[in-house]
């Protein structure tokens, strides 16, 4: 079986934001949304202050709260792990937006551009199929699909990897297969003590933040 | 090309300084629709291939409806912030008949003025960036003659102006990088690497982090640069010299002297130079070559006697001469010495971290502590093997920021930082404090190459004469950078390393002994706006309203170009054509394994009528009748490589005017025969198909320790004899014609530099100018914003769209509690002033500030430019004046300014 995953090590992180463009020009997402982003948090009182940068976005939960709500079966969890939503079936009733405790849901009304009218770049990824409906990350999942068609390994070749990770500048970003003992993904969590964000709601997010060495080499959350 | 019409074209930005990034941008039926990193150059590049943010927006930027397509000329004859220029579409004919009209009358009148300076002005903003995208147009300043380019639009008070001297003075560092890969203890004042450092910058430092590195962040405000780091110090602002001092102090005094790099002082350094009773260098009587004490022979010898073992410390007598300036002889015959680090040893007793405690509001025990780790970390004696050189390896390094390093105090941090890389012998070693660049020396691809043996056993350096003979009260320029600052040198950077505000200032009142500055008869100005990026910004705008002929190559309607008479719309970063060289050792923290070139080509069509630069510099040339020295500047390698050379002969035909891709095609095939001693002469299509080509360089190039030891030359420390001599003849020739107005500056030459509380500086300013420390307690200070730093990209929306996720980018940065003292809350609008000006703009509250201190992050406060004249954002740069008072003797100051602080009420919120 395959389980993709995104891993984020924060200690890596300096929330410089070229994942969030680098999305948007691989997803051709318009002004505002964001799905990927990096949130810029503090914590603490002056001057005993830590600052910290978050990529965020869709968790592809293993129980994903979005489908659970979502009155069409528009919102699918696939084998793999990677939630998706089918436009086609999609109503725009925004249960799912609500439904998320991560925010990574978006839905535009309306066409929207950079400058208020279209500029030739925009009108030619225009897809007026994500007008009026929940939209949100989706791993790159054409390009994990196109990728591993052609014998490729998301996460390690490029064609196959989604847009942030190959972007990210700092390598905190790393993507791969769980139930591969061998791959990227599956080492940095060994040798890392890491957590996933709400784990106490059981969504099983499929996105796991790094933040100290493991003592022993082991997992640690 | 793909079968459904996709393309991916290499090519690279060079938006800021800490470039070039490489990368391709995914091209769907002629249209760019993606920038994604160059994969095929992540072998290459030290950055793995990645893109910068910057980059993201290069789409947006192509495709901007708000971009000027066509040239313009004015309508309105009157200037200023509040008229409307009136320009109306003109064709390129009438445009370059315009432009020629003044130029051909400026080389019939003359390439000067009655004042000696050049009728043609040009500006370029980025630290050089606009060099990657201006083609040939070197070329063409090079055919005309005499060009100011003098007037700054950022330069000193955004720069890292005393490194920039001092570094280079010191070490070939232009820029000054740790040696991040190798170093396990980083102390940073200032240095927001995280924001400025570039692709590469933040890719090692992240390697490092990752590593174990530990990176003490000194600093007012918690950038993204201390939020990454493993400690933040929050120092109270331009206090770093004393910091520093202190950190000295106790290596000196608290630290047994074995733990410090004795050797490295003693053999590579000047510290067992002796200094005589006037501060000048006790000397051979004959050879007149610097002594020191050789404590085998027991005898004073000259420093490069062969089997010699310096004494470190002590006082000698010796049969001497002192010599100070011009060549004035102080003293001859048994002369009492002491050697330069037993003076530095005496100048730093009294900077203990308790002293500095009173001045930069840093717990003394935090500096005690902090110089522990860096001396703990530093493994003095210990050796690595970089490419089969054998180095000495000291994995701990100091990095400054910009405000940090510029303006009055900026000269104490950059020497003290020095001193705290030589007393460990890490300097110019792997995992210690690097320079990465030379501007103001000979210019070649490695730092390596530019030494060449100096005066007294250390580097050549091309000081500006001080001499009698030599010293000129006549600048070349307008900011008489040649007369003022010796060490800005005169090379082809130097004029925008002088004071470049004088050109400004000294436009209403020139001080005594200058000739008149004089507004230029023609200024081009290209990728810059000092109107919103320098210092005194409402004051830069009134005075660029009185230029008579302003020619802006203009991306959009802009501040400084709301003033111009033509508007030239060049070709932008994806729709041009030239090639740069890449790798080697360059800015910031750009250190490569591999050199050579990178092409920048059209990726898509150019939009509405905007020009290739090059073909717009070849249309110049030919138009003022200079069309074969441009050809011959090309052929010299003003391009980027002379198209002849040892092995190859591409030379253009000197009397025609060239296609840019005939020129370009030339430059390519140059190239190629330099990477490959003339193995291969590839055109522009190979390079429009593989995008770069590199050759090895070696690691050991990063570093300039073994070449400095192989002939023999010395690091010019502690003890700074050579600048003093230099300081003391430019103050006598200066006072010889009546200039006394310099005199707070020369006191800057110093042998041992002199540390206070250098903030005390704008504090007078401020009293100056009618206010009061209790009234104004905030100092007012600004940051850089990665996204947006270098870039000209502020019409971007997706730049802005991204750079809102960081905190600050909305506005001003207030401590929460401050605030709350203030009756501030998060989003209100409140008014920062000093005595003179005032801006508004929203609260942002964070914990991560000092209470005395406010961060205005970026320089927006626009009024003309499309999109970000509605950001709403103000700059701290409408609120600083200029002044001498707060010039330095480089002639930089810093970007900082006293202010108070109110809410505006219920009713602007």
């Amino acid at each position: 079986m395959t389980r993709w995953a995104m891993v984020a090590d924060l200690r890596r992180c300096v929330g410089c934001q070229t994942c969030t463009a680098a999305c948007r020009h691989a997803n051709a997402t318009p002004p505002g949304v964001q799905w990927r982003r990096v949130l810029d948090v503090e914590m603490g009182e002056y001057p005993d202050v830590k600052r910290a940068f978050v990529p965020v976005g869709c968790q592809h939960c293993d129980d994903p709260p979005c489908l659970d709500v979502c009155p069409t079966t528009a919102t699918k969890k696939r084998a793999d792990g990677i939630v998706t939503i089918d436009y086609d079936l999609c109503i725009g009733c925004a249960y799912c937006a609500v439904a998320c405790p991560y925010q990574a849901r978006y839905k535009t009304m309306r066409p929207t551009f950079a400058y208020g009218r279209a500029m030739e770049n925009e009108t030619k990824r225009r897809d007026d199929a994500r007008l009026a409906v929940a939209t949100k990350c989706t791993f790159c999942v054409e390009r994990i699909d196109a990728g591993v068609a052609q014998g490729l390994t998301p996460g390690v070749d490029p064609e196959a990897t989604p847009a942030c990770v190959n972007s990210c500048i700092t390598q905190t970003l790393a993507f791969g297969d769980l139930d591969d003992a061998q791959s990227n993904v599956s080492q940095l969590l060994r040798e890392n003590r890491h957590f996933r964000m709400h784990e106490e709601l059981g969504t099983g997010p499929g996105f796991y933040y790094l933040w100290d060495a493991a003592d022993d080499g082991q997992a640690t959350d | 090309m793909t079968q459904d019409g996709t393309r991916h074209v290499p090519t690279y930005c060079y938006q800021c300084v800490a470039g070039p990034d490489l990368l391709t941008v995914k091209v769907i039926d002629g249209v760019a629709t993606e920038v994604e990193p160059n994969f095929c150059a992540a072998d290459r590049h030290p950055g793995g291939g990645k893109v910068c943010v910057k980059a993201y927006g290069l789409v947006q930027k192509t495709y901007n409806p708000h971009r000027v397509r066509s040239p313009m000329k004015r309508t309105n004859p009157n200037k200023g912030v509040d008229q409307d220029p009136g320009f109306v579409p003109i064709g390129w004919d009438e445009a370059f008949d315009l432009i020629t009209e003044k130029l051909t009358r400026v080389r019939a009148d003359g390439l000067t003025d009655a004042s000696g300076y050049p009728r043609l002005a040009v500006s370029f903003g980025g630290g050089g960036t606009p060099q990657s995208y201006m083609g040939t147009f070197p070329a063409f300043l090079a055919a005309w003659g005499p060009v100011d380019m003098g007037f700054g639009s950022g330069q000193g008070v955004k720069c890292y102006h005393s490194e920039h001297l001092y570094g280079e003075f010191w070490h070939r560092a232009f820029t000054v990088s740790p040696d991040t890969p190798l170093c396990d203890y980083l102390i940073s004042c200032g240095a927001n690497v995280e924001a400025s450092g570039g692709v590469v910058g933040v890719w090692r430092h992240a390697n490092a982090r990752a590593r174990g590195m530990k990176r003490v962040q000194v600093e007012p405000h918690l950038s993204v640069t201390g939020a990454c780091s493993a400690e933040w110090v929050p120092i109270r602002p331009k206090t770093d010299a004393a910091f520093l001092y202190a950190l000295l102090h106790v290596l000196l005094h608290g630290s047994p002297r074995e733990r410090l790099d004795v050797e490295f002082l003693a053999k590579h350094t000047a510290s067992p130079y002796l200094v005589g009773s006037s501060g000048y260098y006790l000397r051979d009587r004959t050879s007149r070559k610097p002594l020191l004490w050789d404590t085998r022979s027991g005898a004073a010898v000259a420093y490069d006697t062969p089997g010699i073992v310096e004494a470190l410390e002590g006082h000698f007598e010796a049969d001497a001469i002192e010599v100070g300036a011009d060549d004035e002889v102080l003293a001859e015959g048994r002369l009492s010495g002491e050697t330069a680090f037993s003076k530095l040893l005496m100048h730093m007793a009294s900077y203990t971290p308790e002293w500095a405690e009173a001045i930069c509001d840093v717990p003394a025990k935090t500096m005690r502590r902090v110089a522990r780790e860096f001396l703990d970390h530093a493994r003095v004696g210990e050796f690595i093997d970089i490419d089969g050189v054998r180095m000495p390896y000291r994995p701990v390094a100091v990095s400054l920021g910009k405000t940090v390093n510029n303006g009055p105090g900026g000269f104490e941090c950059v020497w003290a930082r020095t001193m705290l890389a030589a007393l460990v012998g890490g300097l110019e070693v792997p995992g210690g404090t690097l320079g990465t660049t030379v501007r103001l020396n000979r210019q070649v691809p490695s730092r390596v190459d530019s030494i060449l043996a100096g005066p007294d056993g250390f580097m050549e350096y091309p000081l500006n004469p001080t001499d009698k003979a030599r010293w000129s009260p006549n600048p070349n320029i307008r900011n008489a950078y040649r007369t003022m600052v010796p060490l800005a040198a005169n090379g082809p950077w130097s004029q925008a390393l002088g004071p470049t505000h004088f050109s400004w200032m000294f436009l209403d009142e020139t001080p005594k002994g200058l000739p008149r500055v004089t507004l230029p008869d023609v200024w081009f100005v290209y990728r810059t706006n000092p109107v919103i990026s320098f210092w005194d910004t409402p004051d830069i705008a009134e005075k660029i309203a009185r230029f008579p002929f302003i020619v802006a190559f203009a991306y959009t309607h802009d501040e400084t170009n709301h003033s111009a008479d033509i508007l030239l719309p060049e070709a932008t970063d994806l729709e041009s054509l030239q090639l740069i060289r890449i790798g080697g050792s360059k800015f910031v923290e750009q250190f490569w394994h591999c050199q050579g070139f990178a092409l920048r080509q059209p990726v898509v069509a150019t939009q509405g009528d905007a020009r290739d630069f090059t073909a717009i510099a070849t249309e110049l040339a030919q138009r003022t009748g200079i069309l074969d020295k441009y050809n011959a500047a090309i052929n010299r390698g003003a391009a980027g490589v002379p198209l002849k050379g040892t092995h190859w002969d591409v030379a253009l035909t000197p009397d025609i005017a060239h296609s840019p891709e005939t020129i370009w095609d030339a430059v390519c095939r140059a190239a190629s025969a330099e990477l490959t001693d003339g193995q291969q002469s590839n055109g522009l299509d190979w390079w429009r198909e593989h995008g770069l080509a590199t050759r090895p360089f070696s690691q050991a190039k990063w570093y300039l320790y073994p070449a400095l030891a192989a002939q023999g030359l010395r690091f010019e420390l502690p003890y700074q004899e050579r600048l003093l001599r230099v300081g003391t003849e430019l103050g006598r020739r200066l006072h010889e014609h009546d200039m006394h107005w310099w005199d707070g500056q020369l006191a800057e030459y110093q042998g041992l530099p002199k540390c206070d509380d250098h903030g005390a500086v704008w504090v007078a300013s401020l009293v100056g100018h009618g206010g009061t420390a209790e009234a104004y307690p905030f100092w007012l200070l600004t940051a850089r914003s990665m996204q947006y730093a270098w870039g000209a990209n502020v019409g971007m929306q997706l730049i802005r769209e991204v750079a809102d996720n960081v905190a600050g980018h909305r506005g001003v940065i207030v401590n929460t509690q401050a605030a709350a003292r203030l009756g501030i809350g998060d989003g209100d609008m409140v008014e920062i002033a000093t005595p003179q000006r005032s801006v508004r703009g929203r609260a942002v509250l964070r914990q991560g500030i000092r209470p005395d201190t406010l961060l205005l992050i970026g320089q927006f406060d626009h009024w003309a430019t499309p999109f970000s004249k509605d950001f709403g954002v103000p700059s701290m740069n409408s609120l600083t004046s200029m002044s001498l008072d707060l010039t330095d003797a480089t002639g930089s100051s810093a970007d900082i300014v006293r202010v108070r602080l109110a809410p505006m009420g219920e009713a602007a919120r």
